[in-house]
């Protein structure tokens, strides 16, 4: 570096750093607004006192510390932070075409050490779209649920959605182990052109997918014992050869860290429910959109899922709304669960998911609660995360209306207390070409 | 439920309920009353906070705030409703369920998806539930120039995919660009032919240059035939009793090609052009290449960079039928923005939302709202996009798009706005018939699951 550019680096240094320090740590306080507190109840025209990076009060009467930057909270409605449970955002750019931006999954059946943050691309395009929206806090997990998915696909991280390197990202690694429960039913997929089905009759198939799945299922079982020993062993201070797939498998063997299988029909969530009950595993059920038809197993083993809202029912002869009324459902068995996008470029559409949900019969702060601080306890992380209540983390959202209305905005994403660009492509597109003649 | 007729008027606040007076069939002369209502016309009355609606024949034959309901009609009480046209989607493959591609070409003019309709996909009902009445149903996007669509009603409980057709619908064909003929995508190891954006631009233009010399061996020969029919008597002899040495020789008819059939009738004007297109370079290249062939684009479909190329879209006078907000899931897809709908507009654009997705079609009326908080376009245009816009786009805007007086009773009745979060569909009607009810549809459950359960 010349000496001229290091006295002019040196200078803007001066000049910007004692700005972007006051800015980036003052205490925010916002006056005067809907508080949606979620684990509170609705607070009007309420005051929310920012320090340190936590909610340090919420209510009416607040004093606002000295050098508090205010935010005018009229007419607005603050939210805890969008909690999307179930995401791979971060972990791929462009999942058809681009497979070189995609690293959900790994090759192989058994990744349990493959871990998503070391892995997360803190300059996806995707997070300042989810960001803006509303998203400030994702599940990103390995393993998709398009296929191609191990068997056990690795571990998860709770991130929030702006951090200048990986573990910027990343609030808490690990989360949980991602697996796949072997379906049992037989799948013949049209969807891609002409069936690629081999010469077999449906009996034929059924068959084969029982032996596949049993198959499996001892194998999974095995894996679990083998690393529940290995972990033991460790732990007595047994010298060990290092075995990083049971060391990390371990961790959701001796039940540290709960597993989440990816389970749909009605036989897939009941077998999931009876492996992880005789494997001694925390289980969580992700996709589960049959776990309407599951509500007193759920229940009666406290299985938590997590579901999405839009799709189609599984069989034809289900109500047409039977994806939409999944979540009233589960609510009224007093099953827990967290709507989800399962998704990374769409997720800015967690609040539009859980509107569906109300529409078919969730109640409203249900359906809010679902998005903020359901995940946030299905996932371990609601001491910090998922409502409006002193001492937790200062992540939220400022919106100009109701959050499951498909016509309101977000206006303010707080992160860490600290208020973070709206700035994203889309917004750059727009206003690039809005104008143009 | 209640008679028009009749003192024991019930209100029901919290299901819709329909009593037919008389006989329970719905004759042709019989005269359906939707009653205290708001309703979305859609067209020149805007909204009318309390109204009536009748229906006769499968037309509406009135609407407004002061319509008497004659006697013996059968009411539809729809207060604390909101009643609207049906929802319109420019872009389905519903009902042609393994039948949406024929792959195998680059050019399949000549397949229709009319030929592969099933009435009886379940989907119809699905979407029904959320409002669809009419879709257009189009071959897929495998091929520069794909197969002939279909726009259809979705008249749930037809015997057949013709009963499906929506009469007087103008016919209409798919073209597509980028990726998905390209098949870069989908496909490894041998591909077809075209490989590249430039092979996509060479098999149109390759296949039009063919179409155009093809119309021109038909048009001599109409006007060979012409000329014949001109010269009156003479051209045959019979006049002169069938005997005459100087009849003119009929000209060979050229041979039929169905596929240059369907080019003929897009370079007559006859035939819409609904053109799946991702990218502002390929949007660019096909209207150049339809100036240079002398064929209009109808719609540009998905056309998720439109908003780069709004002003020359607008000039060409084609429309565009887009998805709300989805991007990413491809390259082509990569700057696809949730505000092309808005920008598009505000160019001069005629825009409608579609679903490509028997999913997705289930909620088109709230992708419409999406309009609202991506860029600010108006409640009522936004609304506009799922009804009247794809109408016109489709030109079948006389019949259905909006709720006027002659048009068909294609109808939606939600619980609230249909932009609300706390709407849903409660009843759906097409050429007047409730083919989806709610409350119906829920009490039926509890006969399935009891059939089911088998508890005895």
């Amino acid at each position: 570096m010349s000496r001229s550019s290091f006295l002019a680096t040196l200078a803007a240094l001066v000049l910007t750093a004692p700005v972007a320090v006051h800015a980036a740590d003052a205490p925010i306080v916002i006056t005067g607004a809907r508080v949606v507190t979620v684990s509170g109840g609705i607070l009007e025209n309420a005051s929310i006192v920012i320090q340190n990076g936590k909610i340090s009060s919420v209510g009416s009467g607040l004093t606002a510390p000295a050098g508090a930057r205010t935010i005018d909270g009229r007419g607005k409605t603050v939210y805890p932070g969008l909690f999307d449970g179930l995401t791979y955002l971060g972990l791929a750019e462009v999942t058809q075409g681009a497979s070189g931006t995609v690293d959900m999954n790994e090759t192989g059946d058994i990744n349990p050490h493959a871990k998503v943050w070391v892995a997360l691309h803190p300059d996806s395009e995707l997070l300042p779209v989810a960001r803006a929206f509303g998203i400030t806090t994702a599940l990103t997990a390995p393993g998709s649920a398009q296929g191609g998915a191990s068997l056990i696909a690795g571990q998860s991280a709770v991130i929030r959605t702006v951090g200048d390197t990986p573990s910027a990202l990343t609030v808490k690694g690990p989360i949980a182990m991602h697996m796949r429960y072997p379906s049992g039913a037989p799948v013949v997929d049209f969807s891609q052109g002409p069936p690629n089905v081999e010469p077999k009759t449906f009996e034929q198939r059924v068959l084969e997918r029982k032996k596949n799945q049993e198959k499996d299922l001892a194998r999974l079982k095995g894996l679990i014992e083998e690393a529940r020993a290995y972990g033991e062993g460790l732990s007595s201070g047994a010298s060990l050869k290092v075995d990083l797939p049971m060391e990390a498998l371990a961790l959701a063997a001796s039940g540290k860290i709960p597993v989440v299988m990816r389970a749909n029909a009605e036989a897939d969530i009941k077998g999931a429910i009876k492996f992880a009950t005789d494997n001694k595993l925390r289980l969580i059920i992700a996709g589960a959109a049959e776990a309407w038809r599951c509500v007193d197993d759920l229940k009666k083993n406290d299985v938590a899922v997590l579901i999405g809202v839009d799709q189609l029912p599984t069989r034809e002869a289900d109500p047409y709304d039977a994806a939409y009324a999944n979540a009233a459902t589960l609510h009224k068995g007093g099953v827990r669960f967290a709507i989800v996008t399962d998704d990374a470029s769409n997720s800015r559409n967690l609040p539009l998911e859980a509107a569906m949900a109300y529409a078919y019969g969730l109640p409203r702060d249900a359906a809010i609660r679902a998005i903020t601080l359901s995940p946030a306890e299905i996932l371990g992380v609601a001491s910090n995360l998922g409502s409006i209540e002193p001492g937790k983390t200062a992540t939220l959202i400022m919106t100009n209306g109701d959050i499951l209305d498909h016509r309101t905005n977000v206006t303010v994403v707080i992160i860490d207390g600290k208020e973070t660009s709206l700035e994203n492509k889309h917004q750059r597109l727009y206003d690039r070409y809005k104008a143009r003649p | 439920m209640k008679k028009a007729n009749s003192n024991s008027a019930v209100f029901l606040g919290a299901a819709l309920a329909i009593i037919i007076a008389g006989a329970p069939s719905q004759a042709q002369d019989e005269v359906t009353a939707i009653t205290n209502a708001k309703i979305m016309t859609v067209g020149p009355a805007g909204t009318i906070d309390k109204g009536t609606i009748l229906i006769k024949g499968g037309k509406i034959t009135a609407v407004g705030a002061s319509v008497v309901v004659p006697p013996g009609a059968v009411i539809i009480d729809a207060a604390g409703r909101v009643v609207t046209p049906g929802i319109i989607d420019a872009h389905s493959h519903t009902a042609v369920e393994d039948g949406v591609n024929e792959c195998t070409n680059i050019v399949t003019a000549e397949v229709r998806v009319e030929d592969a309709l099933d009435p009886r996909d379940i989907s119809i009902y699905r979407q029904l539930a959320g409002g669809v009445t009419t879709a257009n149903v189009l071959h897929g996007s495998c091929n520069s120039i794909g197969g002939q669509n279909a726009t259809i009603k979705f008249r749930w409980g037809a015997e057949s995919g013709a009963a499906l057709l929506f009469k007087g619908a103008p016919p209409g064909i798919k073209f597509a660009l980028g990726e998905n003929p390209k098949r870069s995508s989908f496909t490894t190891g041998t591909r077809r032919y075209p490989a590249t954006r430039m092979g996509v631009e060479v098999s149109i233009r390759d296949a039009f240059l063919e179409a155009k010399a093809y119309k021109k061996e038909w048009d001599d020969y109409d006007a060979s035939l012409k000329a014949g029919a001109s010269a009156g008597p003479t051209r045959s002899g019979r006049s002169a009793g069938g005997l005459g040495g100087g009849a003119v020789q009929r000209p060979p008819a050229p041979r039929k090609i169905l596929q240059m059939e369907a080019l003929k009738e897009i370079l007559e004007g006859k035939r819409l052009v609904h053109a799946h297109s991702y990218r502002a370079d390929e949007i660019l290249m096909l209207i150049d290449v339809a100036n240079e062939m002398g064929f209009k684009i109808a719609t540009f479909q998905h056309v998720l960079e439109g908003y780069k190329v709004a002003t020359e879209i607008a000039k060409h006078g084609a429309g565009a039928s887009t998805f709300s907000d989805w991007w990413a899931y491809k390259m082509e897809a990569y700057d696809a923005i949730p505000y092309n709908a808005a920008i598009m507009a505000s160019h001069g654009v005629l825009v409608s939302f579609n679903s490509d997705s028997d999913e997705l079609a289930r909620r088109l009326y709230w992708e419409a709202a999406k309009a609202v908080r991506y860029g600010g376009v108006s409640e009522d245009e936004a609304f506009k996009m799922v009804t009247l816009n794809p109408a016109k786009q489709l030109k079948i805007d006389k019949w259905v798009g909006s709720i006027e007086v002659g048009k068909d009773a294609d109808l939606a009745i939600f619980k609230a706005h249909p932009f609300a979060p706390d709407t849903r569909v409660e009843m759906t009607l097409v050429d007047g018939k409730v083919l989806f009810d709610r409350s119906k549809d829920v009490a039926a459950r509890k006969g399935v699951a009891a059939t089911l359960g088998g508890g005895q």
